[in-house]
């Protein structure tokens, strides 16, 4: 049986931002994380935010903190 | 906002009812020997001494108001006399359980107060402490003028110099303690504990609390004392103040040493009436104003109702209050019922108050009743208080006539020095970033949002010379948080509040990461209190500190209007410069969200003096330009446009990472031109540089000048300009009527005049409402606007562009008052 794959998208953040930095990764490459953990904090130029695990499972960092991630772009995978 | 408070639901929804402390009510109950023993007689005759010498005090000036003699002195005193005849027991009872190290700042109606806090000093310091404090003040001018007005040593020379040179301040004479700058209501003298007395209603509220935390953060022992009056309690910068005061962050967030409610004793001097409107039963809700305490915190504010007649009942309540707030346990509040025997003013014709009503009091009165007390216990001879009054009536009149003596209290002459008080405006001192080694709790590596500025490019360009993205170059609003963390990590006498401060980095994120690295202490959320974060800026300052507050918004700024307007700019003046306010002001200035949110206020703040000005447009300025402020001695109030925060640099290669200064008051040629100077404040230089280019391809070259400063202000570059140019278009957001740009253009047609080949022209915001982010650009000048202004009346000859709004008659709009 395949292994599932999730997800961890930049969100719309607004109609005006098209782009945010990642800022921190709260937690590590690798780790297993919890649905609903805060696991990276990414920022625009005006506001920061935390953003959850969209599932549980282990986390593979996709982007690394400085890039800059456009709306819509993975930042990581949770399998 | 911190999320180490988690508001739980299973706590807040919990059943329950509020209980309130108890609130004593004239619950003194010493017998006089026992009092006798506490204080001793020479201490409670001292005190029934200083009640009879401001008595006499404050009669003399009722004298002059009211016959213009005194004793065979005739002077036409010109100045108030708001005197407290009647209510001497309420200042000389709070003075007696007062150090000298303590600090009392007065009210409106302050003579009692301030002389009260003076003696009670002198009773306590060493004479030798005494001598310096003499020594030291105006080069020992007025101690001089005190022995020759009255032969004496010592305490007693030390209480003739406090009464010479309150007096000689009340007749606004140059040896006075403010210089003359101050007079009656305003007199002050830090060295014996005796901070600003204050015209305005409450304001000492604020000013106090400022200058607690102040005490605090230092280490210092004395706690701070806000007089005000019970009409005082309808000023809502006063609940303002005792909510900061209260506020519940020092004792749940803020670290050892610093945790705890604020060290400031709110006394209310409660004589019934608010002028003529009497507070109990007419003006006010509460019954006893005792009662307020339990409006600001669970412990009620240790508040309690005492006898303001009963020198020793006062003393006894803010001896037990000062412990508390040695305690950290502040802040707190008495309500010290008194009567004001004197009218309001000496126009008062006690219309609210009748005969009977002043009858019933006279059995009330201070001094006969502490005098009794003493006599009954043989502590005082029979005609003791007559000897007092008779002694007070010879110092005082020696006093006055000293103080109406030209050569001993001159007057302070204008005519000789016609920028005299011009010059103490501002100190124009600076104070440069210590040399002290960082203060920081955590480096700024640990900061993820420091990390993020730190990766940021330098430079607004990239190789090819096309702008970056906000996200990735340095911005205005980078520029800002750098010179603050630079200050912030170097000088621990700065702190900064506001609302939203910390966690959030303030609404548009300028502190942002901040909170990273400075304790609660050095960096806090405000209250929704504009008033009082204003008025604790000042008195932190006054009191030694270094302060940098936001309100947010710059359409916040009525708010603080008091704060800022009679407080902030004037305190420096008022002084004579003997007060330092190093206070930045940060405003931004909004823009989308319609009329009370966006409206360019420069040009109003700029009209009050005693307040300097800056509106920088790029990271390189405005990083400069913020060092500058936050080293500059003197308030500055920064206007930061919200349109520009994102704006990268594009007029140098690079915004540098070191810090560096920028002078403040010097106007910057942003781009060259030969045809018409274009004179820019904010966020109008972008317009106006847009501008530039359509109307170089009209064969017009516009010279581009960001004034960056509004006060103080170098008209030099701007001169030099127009002599090249010959025309002169002012742009500016704020509202056009009485604007800055207007004086600008004004002064430079009065100083430039032989230069213009036309008249100046201000291109400002309309005198209507800013409308919404829908209707913007009708309003704030854009390009083709001032392309438009700069064809139609320099250069007919070249194509129009109407493509704006702005084809009206100004006439016709000032006639209906547009």
């Amino acid at each position: 049986m395949a292994q599932s794959v999730t997800v961890l998208l930049v969100p719309q953040l607004g109609t005006e931002v098209t782009e945010a930095e990642i800022t921190e990764w709260l937690m590590a490459d690798g780790e297993p994380v919890e649905a609903g953990e805060p696991v990276v904090n990414i920022s625009t130029t005006k506001m920061a935010m935390d953003l959850e695990a969209p599932a549980s499972g282990r986390l593979k960092i996709v982007m690394e903190e400085g890039e800059i991630a456009k709306v819509g772009d993975t930042l990581a995978e949770i399998s | 906002m911190p999320k180490a408070l988690v508001i739980d639901p299973a706590v807040t929804r919990q059943r329950d009812s509020l209980a309130v402390p108890p609130i004593p009510v004239h619950a003194y109950d010493v017998p006089f020997a026992d009092a006798l023993t506490l204080h001793g007689a020479e201490t409670l005759r001292d005190a029934l001494r200083h009640m009879v010498l401001i008595r006499e005090f404050e009669s003399m000036l009722a004298s002059f108001k009211a016959t213009g003699a005194y004793r065979g002195v005739d002077y036409a005193y010109r100045g108030p006399a708001h005197l407290s005849i009647g209510q001497e027991g309420a200042a000389v009872g709070a003075a007696l359980a007062l150090a000298p190290e303590d600090y009392t700042f007065g009210s409106h109606r302050s003579h009692g107060e301030f002389l009260a806090k003076g003696l009670g000093a002198i009773a306590r310091l060493p004479e030798a402490e005494l001598d310096g404090i003499m020594a030291r003040q105006d080069g020992g001018r007025l101690r001089e003028a005190a022995e020759t007005a009255v032969a004496g040593e010592g305490r007693a020379l030390a209480e003739t110099f406090l009464m010479l040179g309150f007096l000689a301040e009340i007749f606004m004479r140059a040896t006075g303690f403010n210089g003359g700058m101050g007079g009656s209501m305003h007199a002050f003298f830090p060295p014996l504990g005796c901070y600003p007395n204050n015209a305005i209603v409450g304001a000492s509220a604020g000013i106090a609390t400022g200058a607690a935390l102040r005490r605090r953060l230092a280490g210092e022992a004395g706690i701070c004392v806000a007089h005000a009056g019970d009409g005082a309690t309808g000023c809502g910068p006063v609940w303002e103040a005792m909510n900061f005061a209260a506020m519940g962050q020092l004792s749940t967030l803020w670290e050892a040493p610093f945790d705890g409610g604020l060290p400031v004793l709110f006394f209310f001097t409660n004589n019934f009436y608010a002028m003529g409107g009497q507070t109990s039963g007419e003006t006010m809700g509460w019954d006893r104003l005792s009662r307020i305490g339990a409006g600001v915190a669970p412990n009620a504010l240790h508040a309690e109702t005492v006898d303001g007649t009963d020198v020793l009942a006062v003393a006894d309540a803010v001896a037990r209050k000062r412990a508390l707030l040695v305690d950290r346990q502040g802040p707190a509040l008495l309500d010290v019922e008194c009567y004001r025997i004197s009218g309001h003013s000496t126009t008062d014709a006690n219309a609210y108050r009748s005969r009977d009503e002043l009858k019933l009091w006279e059995a009330h009165d201070p001094i006969a009743r502490l005098a009794t007390s003493l006599i009954d216990a043989g502590a005082l001879a029979e005609d003791g208080l007559a000897a007092l009054e008779e002694e007070a009536g010879r110092r005082i009149e020696a006093v006055t006539r000293a103080a109406v003596d030209e050569a001993l209290s001159p007057s302070v002459d204008i005519v000789a020095h016609p920028v005299l008080i011009g010059d103490l405006m501002f100190s124009g001192g600076e104070t440069p970033v210590p040399d002290a080694p960082s203060t920081l709790t955590a480096p700024r590596e640990a900061s993820a949002a420091l990390r993020k500025l730190a990766r940021k490019s330098r430079a607004g360009r990239d190789a090819d010379g096309a702008p970056l993205s906000p996200m990735r170059a340095i911005t205005l609003r980078d520029g800002l948080t750098e010179a603050i963390l630079d200050r912030m990590e170097r000088d621990p006498r700065l702190a900064a509040w506001g609302e939203e401060l910390r966690e959030w980095g303030g609404a548009f994120g300028v502190t942002r990461g901040l909170s990273d690295v400075l304790p609660y202490h050095r960096l806090f959320n405000a209250p929704i209190s504009e008033a009082a974060i204003v008025a604790t800026a000042i008195g932190h300052a006054m009191a030694g500190g270094r302060s940098m507050v936001e309100l947010m918004y710059a359409d916040f700024i009525g708010r603080a209007g008091d704060e800022i307007f009679n407080q902030l700019a004037k305190w420096q003046a008022m002084s004579a410069g003997q007060l330092k306010l190093p206070v930045v002001l940060r405003a931004s200035v909004g823009s989308k969200y319609g009329a009370q949110h966006s409206q360019d206020w420069s040009a109003l703040i700029a009209h009050i003096p005693g307040l300097k000005v800056i509106y920088p447009a790029t990271p390189y300025d405005a990083k400069g330009l913020m060092a500058s402020a936050l080293a500059s001695d003197d308030p500055v109030v920064v206007f930061e446009s919200q349109r520009l925060y994102d704006r990268v640099e594009q007029f140098r290669h690079a915004v540098p990472a070191e810090s560096y200064t920028l002078p403040l008051g010097v106007p910057e040629v942003k781009r060259e031109g030969r045809d018409v100077t274009v004179l820019t404040i904010g966020p109008s230089l972008y317009p106006a540089l847009d501008a530039a280019r359509d109307l170089a391809a009209l064969g017009v070259a516009a010279e581009v000048i960001d004034a960056r400063s509004l006060v103080p202000f170098d008209y030099a570059p701007v001169l030099a300009s127009v002599a090249r140019t010959g025309h002169l278009l002012v742009v500016s957001e704020a509202s056009e009527r009485g604007s800055m740009a207007q004086t600008l253009a004004a002064t430079v047609t009065r100083h430039g005049f032989a230069s213009l080949k036309a008249a100046p022209i201000v291109l400002g915001a309309p005198n209507w409402i800013v409308p919404g982010a829908e209707m913007e650009t009708t309003y704030f000048p854009q390009a083709h606007d001032i392309v438009d202004a700069v064809t139609a009346e320099f250069y007919p000859d070249r194509k129009p562009n109407r493509r704006g709004v702005r084809d009206w008659d100004g006439l016709s709009l000032a006639r209906r008052g547009l």
